[in-house]
């Protein structure tokens, strides 16, 4: 075993583990903000991927160009599921407790109609497609190229989410909802308004993501699940609330995972995956990157 | 405020609550801890959490009535709210509190000339202005919440014990400030722990007892009665 190919199978979880961090904020910023733990994540996740597809093999889309399409669609529906589905919930006032488990119910049932649809639309078959598979040599090490280009999007896109995040009017207003809502609300701003964009905003996140790996991995329905607990384990490990910690998160659990799966086998990826969970919350429950003394959604850095 | 009810899951906190402000006055609300002077401002600035409600009375403010409507109607109307334990944003810095306070203002030339005339008048946040709000002194966090209320333009502003856990020093600096915006035109209705300074300032003040208005009048006048000696100056 050389130290060489150790650091080829790192560089490579690193890779994943972009994508990884770009599903995980999604999910961060619907329950961060919210408290809606939105199972549903990877649906969405798996649309993105469908829409992608369906466009190149049909029409012959680049599918780094149908992101320009799977990520709005996506967020527009998010908005438009959020107002159907969540804004009622969320005008009535709740205790936290009654919040979270109805929003758990409700994320339940998007997941099986979102799964379910995409069963009855598409069927069960394995969808992928070939695309920039050419091998491509970066920092000494040989990766497939398109591996390369869906970290590079992911990492524009992240960037882009910090941008509105830290540099705009409504971004302030989004960290303010999550850092203090009574503090938000007598600011005068519409918390229902700032809720849906965010859902929207995580979900559309999810199908961006879907639509990358779509040129890595096949496609079924039922690839979105595993991404979804891939995002919590990323979520709990960066903070809950916090978008840098999930960066960091995502791309930690990316190299642990490939290095671990390197040392076992494939099928134990998300095994891997719970042990980390496992480990982080018996020794960090707050995560990585929150201070023992911040309870989770009172620190959030973004 | 006229004959006011408000309740928390169904038990009444407040009852029959009258009390008004004219423009440019300061009016101080006093009284002991429960006695309901944090859940009078907060049916004023329609922050309706924990289960309270407005179960009677009527709210006017400016020939408008205020009842039912969400804070963000009611900052428009010219309501402002520093609240108990300040809610600050603490992650974020000095100069995007302040900026969030001016969240409604319509123009981005608006909000610049709001934040000028905040710093023009608390120097100290101009200088502050990239300093995280949650690593300042209680009493710097105290001046960033009035500055970002400040922000909202109000022509009321709230403020819930803002001299709360500070050092003397500290608390004329904040009744300082309160006696400048008044000045500017604002009207104050100030809630105090710190009965006597406060009562010093205000042109008129209640004791709030249980709920009940017990008392009002003219801040000398309150200074000199009887039971406020006893009950909340220890003489
Ligand atoms: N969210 C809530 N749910 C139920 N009861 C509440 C709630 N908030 C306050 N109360 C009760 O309402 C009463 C008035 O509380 P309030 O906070 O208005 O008093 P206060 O005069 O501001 O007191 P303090 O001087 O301690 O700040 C108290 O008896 C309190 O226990
Ligand atoms: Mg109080």
């Amino acid at each position: 075993m050389s130290a060489a190919l150790l650091l080829d199978v790192a560089a490579g979880g690193l890779l994943l583990g972009g994508l990884y961090a770009l599903i995980a904020v999604g999910l961060n910023l619907q329950y961060g903000l919210m408290r809606v733990l939105n199972v549903a994540h990877g649906e969405f996740l798996m649309i993105g991927g469908y829409v992608t597809y369906l466009l190149h093999v049909h029409a012959g889309v680049d599918p780094l160009v149908s992101l320009v399409a799977s990520g709005p669609v996506v967020f527009a529906a998010g908005v438009g599921v959020h107002a159907v589905l969540y804004r009622r919930l969320l005008r009535q006032e709740r205790t936290r407790e009654e919040l979270e488990a109805n929003s758990l119910l409700i994320s339940f049932g998007l997941l099986f109609i979102l799964q379910n649809g995409a069963l009855l639309l598409w069927s069960a078959d394995l969808r992928g497609y070939q695309y920039l598979d050419q091998p491509l040599r970066v920092l000494g090490t040989v990766f497939p190229a398109n591996r390369v280009v869906a970290f590079a999007m992911a990492a524009i896109v992240t960037a882009w989410l910090l941008l509105f995040l830290r540099r705009t009017l409504a971004g302030a207003a989004v960290r303010a909802l999550m850092q203090d809502p009574v503090g938000a609300r007598l600011m005068g701003i519409n918390v229902a308004r700032v809720h849906a964009l965010c859902f929207g905003l995580g979900v559309g996140l999810a199908a961006v993501s879907g639509s990358l790996l779509s040129m890595l991995f096949e496609l079924t329905p039922f690839v979105g699940l595993p991404y979804t607990i891939t995002a919590l384990v990323v979520i709990i490990l960066g903070g809950l609330g916090s978008v840098g910690g999930s960066l960091v998160g995502g791309l930690i659990l990316g190299v642990v995972e490939s290095l671990g799966v390197h040392f076992t086998a494939p099928d134990l990826r998300m095994v891997i995956s719970y042990a980390v969970l496992a480990l982080v919350l018996i020794l960090r429950p707050y995560g990585l990157f929150n201070p023992a003394a911040h309870r989770p959604g009172q620190s959030v850095q973004a | 405020m006229n004959g006011l009810q408000a309740e928390y899951r169904d038990i009444p906190v407040l009852w029959e609550v009258s009390l008004h402000v004219r423009a440019g006055e300061i009016v101080a609300l006093v009284g002991s801890n429960g006695a309901g002077k944090t859940t009078l401002l907060k049916v004023l600035s329609g922050l309706r959490e924990g289960f309270l409600k407005v179960a009677r009375g009527t709210l006017r403010f400016g020939g408008e009535g205020l009842w039912g409507l969400d804070p963000a109607r009611i900052v428009r109307r010219g309501i402002a709210h520093v609240p108990e334990g300040r809610h600050l944003f603490p992650g974020l810095t000095v100069l995007e509190n302040l900026r969030l306070g001016a969240y409604l203002l319509a123009s981005r030339r608006e909000a610049a000339e709001a934040l000028e005339r905040v710093i023009g008048m608390l120097p100290l946040l101009g200088e502050r202005r990239r300093q995280l709000a949650g690593t300042l002194s209680g009493g710097e966090q105290q001046l960033v919440a009035i500055g970002r209320a400040l922000m909202q333009r109000p022509t009321l502003l709230m403020l819930d014990e803002p001299s709360v856990g500070l050092a003397p020093r500290m608390v004329a600096t904040v009744f300082e400030l309160v006696r400048r915006i008044r000045a500017g035109g604002v009207s104050v209705l100030l809630v105090e722990q710190n009965v006597r300074q406060a009562l010093a300032l205000a042109d008129r003040a209640y004791v709030l007892e249980n709920g009940r208005v017990v008392l009002e009048g003219p801040g000398t006048a309150l200074v000199e009665h009887p039971k406020v000696r006893r009950a909340y100056l220890g003489l």
